[in-house]
């Protein structure tokens, strides 16, 4: 069934005969400007917001590896983590609200193009590639840093002989990750993107389906982009796996060592400024905006109902799926047949590489002959968003029901512990925590997707992101600013009561 | 000879002290630490080598004190139990951060490393990476460092707990040579009392904190009437 929701549209995308505006032959996109500006962009684009994400980041996770007592650690860590559930247009409105004219740091018409894309895209890795790097010191040793103190190291040795070669592991792996988010950013360029010139490929692709109706034109596109992605996972599959992603809103970390340095904690206090400022300037910006005037308006009612509706079915959807196929994996290597197993698993990471709106371009045309897609925006978008969500899933339970499946599979079976029992007494107890942060993490994912509601959405079915996106286009960033605040509580919010309200507490 | 005395140690820093050590070792001696979990002996190793700072007391090596002494200057080489050799330099590479972290070796400072590889049977394989190596090779490789290092104190925190019965006999007759030929003294901290009888004539006993006696190991072993004692050996 998986296979099927994926394949078809893929399939859908390559049945370029059937589609408006082709001719047999026709390799006018190929050899059109256009189509080469749009690829060097996204690549350049993707490369040196991952060169400005991932660098600095290095110094910043290394500041917090080293200054395991400084003061509200744990609170900045948790400050990172937020950028995982901020929607893009959230982050977009809070990079204008910083950086656009009349914020603090006003960089006129500038920001639209390349420098807004970088700004923004730096907002959501800097502190992604933190998370992921820290463990890689917290991982050295503590053996080996008494060794180094022992032996005299200097700080360059220390970092030479220590440090480099635990992050140079997955530095590579996480540098990847980075440039695939970048590569594959929608919301961002769509919003900050400031026209032609700063247009990626999955922005051309929307432009293609939705303002000039050219499919055939948005299929070559699509293509395009589905072969830059698994380029990039096959080289990092070549290189290593992907790192561990810490998926958690705790600051998961513990001491290491201290080195008391001014310089680190410098480092710390400007990336914290960087990640905190947007957000806090958006929340400043929204209360001395419109924001009676914009909470009062049915519209924005009628958005926040669509925005929760997508976003809880598409976790329900997503976690149902997930579960099932982690038990069909399970079941698949009890039997001995591991690797079937893990292409089970596979199977539900295989979105990273196949990017939603990739997805929704094939839906689209796979469709658009046979129905009006428009009529069918809540299955659709919530299909993809589900599918979106689904590696978060396996990621999150994965692990966790593996576990359970080791330990108690044989004494379930001598204690005959089946169906609802074993659901009630074994398993629910075990996975709450992980299915809870799963659901949270897709319902938010799905309520601030831009890229699939923007494809197929109309003026009914808009969820929030959406009606922000059209407030910036009709420059009403007063009242963008309040939607994307509301957006961001109800995203917050909705990820807490799920985390808490399936999950429990900590300690349960 | 090491002295320790009076050495306090209390976590927090300013709180009474939860530890205090008395005791000697001679140069050529391998003293054994044993004793029940918890109960201090590798926070005494700590303290000696720097990485734990006492609240008082003094540690002295052949008279001088040596307690305030920065970890890197202070005359101690030591050997854990695990993550003695940094996983990605070979052997050779491994042996000679203990003569110079920058690895700028002289003629004679490299002919030393190949030197210690060689008195530890390491010659051969030199170029080989720690992952590459058994549990005992390993924990020759971090003895031939500590060759190099040619510091006075060795401290072998529980170094050999992961290794089989003979491979351990074996390398505990490898330190008390090693000590004896370089005039070092030696602290020994294991879980195994049959350790203690191979490697020291006479072992401390440690017990909350304290040393509650140092004798000879064969009459510790045997005759302790402590109630302490007879408890961790589970004689009484």
């Amino acid at each position: 069934m998986l296979g099927l929701i994926i394949l078809a549209p893929l399939a859908g995308l390559l049945n370029l005969s059937t589609l408006p505006g082709y001719e047999p032959g026709d390799l006018r996109f190929w050899h059109s400007g256009y189509i080469r500006r749009v690829l060097f962009f996204s690549l350049w684009q993707a490369f040196l917001s991952t060169i400005c994400s991932v660098l600095p980041a290095i110094l910043v996770a290394r500041a917090f590896a080293l200054q395991p007592d400084f003061p509200m650690r744990g609170l900045l860590l948790r400050l990172f983590a937020l950028p995982l559930v901020v929607p893009a247009v959230v982050a977009v409105i809070g990079v204008v609200s910083v950086y656009g004219s009349g914020g603090w740091i006003p960089l006129g018409k500038s920001l639209y193009g390349l420098n807004g894309i970088l700004l923004a895209h730096v907002f959501f890795n800097l502190p992604l590639a933190v998370r992921l790097l820290l463990p890689q010191w917290q991982a050295i040793p503590g053996h080996h840093w008494q060794l180094g103190d022992q032996l005299g190291m200097s700080a360059w040795q220390r970092w030479r002989f220590l440090e480099w070669p635990a992050l140079r592991e997955a530095l590579p792996g996480i540098m990847l990750l980075v440039f695939m988010l970048c590569l594959t950013s929608f919301a961002v360029v769509l919003t900050l993107g400031g026209g032609p010139k700063s247009t990626t490929l999955e922005v051309a692709i929307y432009q293609s389906l939705r303002f000039d109706f050219d499919p055939a034109r948005a299929v070559v596109l699509a293509l395009l982009q589905l072969g830059l992605c698994m380029l990039v996972a096959i080289v990092t599959l070549k290189l290593q796996r992907l790192p561990e992603v810490e998926i958690t809103l705790t600051s998961g970390s513990r001491p290491t060592r201290t080195i008391q340095k001014p310089l680190n904690i410098a480092l710390i206090l400007v990336a914290a400024v960087y990640v905190g400022l947007p957000l806090l300037s958006m929340l400043i910006d929204a209360f001395k905006g419109q924001l009676l005037g914009v909470i009062s308006n049915i519209y924005l009612w009628q958005s926040i109902g669509n925005t929760l509706f997508i976003g809880l079915a598409a976790a329900l959807l997503s976690v149902s799926a997930g579960w099932l196929l982690l038990q069909y994996s399970a079941s698949l290597a009890r039997a001995g047949q591991t690797g079937k197993a893990k292409l089970i698993d596979l199977a539900g990471s295989i979105v990273y590489v196949v990017p939603p709106l990739v997805i929704g371009t094939g839906m689209f045309v796979l469709l658009s002959p046979h129905v009006d897609v428009f009529a069918w925006v809540y299955p659709v978008v919530i299909t993809i968003n589900a599918l979106m969500g689904l590696p978060f899933v396996i990621r999150c339970l994965g692990p966790a029901m593996r576990q359970n499946q080791a330990r108690y599979h044989y004494l379930c079976q001598s204690l005959q512990l089946q169906g609802w029992n074993r659901l009630r007494y074994l398993e629910w107890p075990l996975l709450r925590r992980p299915l809870g942060l799963a659901a949270a993490l897709v319902t938010a994912l799905a309520m601030g997707d831009l890229g699939v509601i923007a494809l197929f959405g109309t003026p009914d079915t808009a969820t929030l992101s959406l009606v922000i996106y059209q407030q910036l286009g009709a420059y009403l960033i007063p009242q963008a600013t309040v939607t994307a605040l509301v957006l961001l509580l109800l995203c917050l919010g909705m990820f807490w009561l799920l985390e808490r309200g399936i999950g429990g507490k900590v300690d349960a | 000879m090491l002295e320790i005395r009076q050495l306090a140690f209390a976590y927090g820093g300013d709180q009474a002290p939860v530890m205090q050590f008395d005791l000697d070792v001679t140069a050529g001696e391998v003293l054994s630490l044993i004793g029940p979990s918890g109960s201090g002996k590798s926070t005494l190793l700590g303290l000696v080598a720097g990485f734990l700072a006492p609240s008082s007391g003094q540690i002295l090596l052949d008279g001088v004190a040596i307690e305030n002494l920065p970890v890197a200057s202070r005359p101690v080489s030591i050997v854990f139990q695990q993550h003695n050799l940094f996983p990605h330099l070979d052997l050779y590479t491994n042996v000679a951060l203990g003569v110079d972290p920058s690895l700028r070796l002289t003629r004679e400072q490299a002919g030393a490393v190949k030197a210690a590889l060689e008195r530890l049977g390491l010659d051969q394989l030199q170029q080989r990476k720690p992952g590459e190596l058994s549990g005992g090779q390993r924990q020759r490789v971090a003895l031939a460092r500590v060759l190099v290092r040619k510091r006075k104190i060795l401290l072998l925190d529980e170094a050999f707990a992961a290794l089989g019965p003979a491979l351990r006999v074996e390398l505990i007759g490898l330190v008390k040579t090693l000590v004896h030929e370089n005039n070092m003294v030696a602290m020994l901290v294991s879980h195994q009392p049959r350790d203690a009888l191979i490697a020291s004539p006479r072992t401390a006993f440690i017990c909350d904190g304290r040393v509650a006696t140092l004798q000879a190991t064969v009459e510790l072993l045997e005759q302790s009437q402590l109630p302490d004692v007879r408890n961790y050996l589970g004689t009484m």
